[in-house]
């Protein structure tokens, strides 16, 4: 196995506020990584500061053998990093097809993949085939001449979902994907990421708070708490980490059984 | 739906080329004013309905390609009026260049439109010193060029050979910012108005694109500019005023900022109001400050947007009556074309 990202001892905080207080972690090519932790715990603040959304104080961030540390956030998205948000942001005017066409001209684009002259207004027509493929397999076939912000909650998260996958990432960060999902959607979420992992070849970064999402998909975890790492590893050595075991006592760390 | 945009394009388009043909000689300038005017509003628009990028110092782009057509055929140094609006269009792109470096790293919002502003205004009080460019007086007597094609020559002293030159003038202008709108760029402006952040994570270097909208708003003000001068046939520091930055603004909110047409409508509809008003002193802008009320709170779409409503609730309340009635609002993209 050979490292992808690499984060090696990170700070941040905001103001006086000290968030990230020295995380250190090697995400491994092809392995879903999870980051969990309480409410403010900095899982969301580590997710910034992995994608350059906000630069770390101190401490080096490497992807794929770049110093990423210093980059701006798009130059990392061109390295093939891709991502979600813990509150789903798609395109509200656009329609959910425009969400995912922009996206996969937006990768055309900036990775220079293929020329899209300024003069022609309709999409390629291997745009569009793109598109339809994608949508057909989040299941949002159906709803594409929708403007993205009638969708419900769930449709709205697969749709950001395929927005971070139509940038082919070599690296996909969620943010909580299954966040105010019912436990059926969480189901079909859970799959779904299973499904399209194993189709693109991707490694994946997720944080989440249910406890079955992360059976369900992560090969190792980082404990977070209040900015600092608890335990890392796999399921089984983090379960059996009385620190962890302390922080989430009486949580669904005992419940599930993975 | 398609028919219909069509027959309204093109009687459009007859009745601006045909407007010598019918109208009197004050009739025409204000025609003339209004071609001049709707390509101004769409560039600044380009900025504001497209990037999400509010400038209110607009009116300093058109008034720096004014200056120099006319300075330019005033001198009559020779050189070929075509020549002289693409030069007009590049000193307009250099000054958003410019500007834009400076003031898009830091800020996009209120600030934006606030230095805009300012520096408009230094620009305007420079140029009333400004012996060369006629102080306070501006450049009077600005002769209208002839216009030389190589294979043929047409002289555009007349209003009405001029003001036809405009009519193509101005259409080739607003076909290219069309295009610009509504291809790959332009959706990827529209992005980022809708959300920065998303359009950064898809790999796009978001102040990168603000400064490209900014630069091609910038030139094609200047080009407005440009057109204006021996339209008018002078060129005062009133051209860079505050209140001509308002007018790209008024016209966008009353047709429609988030329409590309929206500018055209609103320019079109004030210069009406303008024109009905015209012997009621003070009037006008009772009646626009009025108007832009009821757009504002009835209709924060503007006119194009409230048209678009009502063929909505027409197209739907017809079908809802057949077998298959439309779903929700709005289920057609309107920023990708449709397939034809
Ligand atoms: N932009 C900000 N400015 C100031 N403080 C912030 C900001 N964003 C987050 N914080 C604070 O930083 C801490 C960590 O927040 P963060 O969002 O990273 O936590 P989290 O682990 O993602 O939590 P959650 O599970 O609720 O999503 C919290 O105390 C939060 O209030
Ligand atoms: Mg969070």
């Amino acid at each position: 196995m050979t490292t992808l990202l690499n984060v090696d001892n990170v700070y941040k905080s905001y103001g006086s506020l000290p968030v990230l207080k020295g995380i250190s972690l090697t995400v491994e090519e092809k392995e879903t990584f999870a980051i969990i932790g309480p409410n403010g715990a900095g899982k969301t603040t580590l997710f910034r500061v992995m994608t350059g959304e906000v630069l770390s104080e101190r401490g080096r961030i490497t992807y794929a053998d770049h110093d990423v540390t210093g980059m701006s956030a798009h130059d990392r998205v061109q390295l093939g990093m891709g991502r979600t948000f813990q509150v789903a942001r798609v395109f509200p005017e656009f329609s959910v097809e425009e969400n995912i066409i922009v996206a996969i001209e937006a990768r055309l684009r900036s990775r220079s993949e293929s020329s899209l002259p300024w003069y022609r207004t309709r999409p390629r027509s291997s745009v569009r085939e793109e598109a339809g493929a994608l949508l057909q397999d989040l299941d949002l076939w159906s709803k594409k001449a929708t403007e993205a912000k009638f969708l419900s909650h769930g449709d709205k998260k697969r749709l950001e979902l395929g927005i971070a996958l139509a940038g082919k990432p070599q690296i996909l960060m969620l943010d909580e994907p299954t966040a105010g999902m019912s436990p059926s959607d969480r189901i079909a979420t859970t799959e779904l990421i299973i499904r399209l992992r194993a189709a693109n070849a991707m490694t994946v970064v997720m944080t989440e708070h249910d406890m079955d999402v992360i059976f369900g998909l992560a090969n190792r975890i980082l404990v977070m708490n209040q900015g600092e790492m608890i335990a890392i590893g796999t399921i089984d050595e983090v379960r059996a980490n009385p620190i962890v075991r302390e922080v989430y006592l009486g949580k669904e760390m005992y419940g599930a059984d993975g | 739906m398609r028919l219909i945009n069509t027959v309204l394009f093109a009687a459009c388009l007859a009745v601006m080329f045909t407007i010598p043909l019918w109208a009197d000689q004050g009739i025409l300038f204000i025609a003339g004013l209004v071609l001049v005017e709707m390509v101004f509003a769409l560039s600044w628009n380009l900025l504001f309905g497209f990037t999400g990028l509010a400038s209110f110092g607009h009116a300093a782009f058109f008034a720096i390609g004014a200056y120099l057509c006319g300075y330019a055929l005033r001198a009559d140094i020779g050189a070929p009026f075509l020549l002289l609006i693409l030069a007009a269009g590049v000193a307009g792109a250099l000054a958003a260049v410019l500007t834009g470096i400076v003031l898009l790293r830091r800020t996009t919002g209120i600030h934006l439109a606030i230095f805009t502003l300012a520096l408009a205004e230094i620009l305007r009080i420079l140029v009333g010193y400004s012996t060369a460019l006629g102080r306070e007086d501006g450049l009077a007597s600005i002769p209208r060029p002839s216009l030389e094609l190589g294979f043929a020559s047409f002289d555009l002293a007349s209003g009405e050979a001029y003001y036809w030159f405009l009519c193509i003038a101005a259409s080739v202008i607003v076909g290219f910012l069309w295009l610009i709108c509504h291809g790959p760029f332009g959706r990827i402006l529209v992005s980022i108005r809708q959300d920065p952040e998303r359009t950064t994570f898809m790999g796009i270097n978001v102040p990168a694109y603000r400064l490209a909208a900014f630069t091609i708003s910038g030139a094609t003000s200047g080009m407005a500019g440009a057109l204006y001068a021996p339209w008018a046939q002078i060129v005062t520091p009133e051209s860079a005023h505050w209140i001509h930055s308002t007018q790209p603004m008024l016209a966008s909110l009353l047709g429609g900022a988030q329409s590309f047409w929206g500018p055209v409508v609103g320019t079109v509809l004030f210069s009406i109001i303008n024109y009905s008003t015209r012997n009621l002193v003070g009037l006008a802008e009772l009646v626009i400050g009025v108007v832009l009320l009821v757009i504002v709170l009835a209709a924060p779409s503007g006119v194009v947007g409230l048209v678009h409503e009502l063929r909505r609730r027409l197209t739907a309340r017809v079908s809802h009556a057949g077998p298959g009635a439309e779903g929700k609002a709005g289920s057609k993209g309107k920023f990708v074309q449709e397939a034809a």
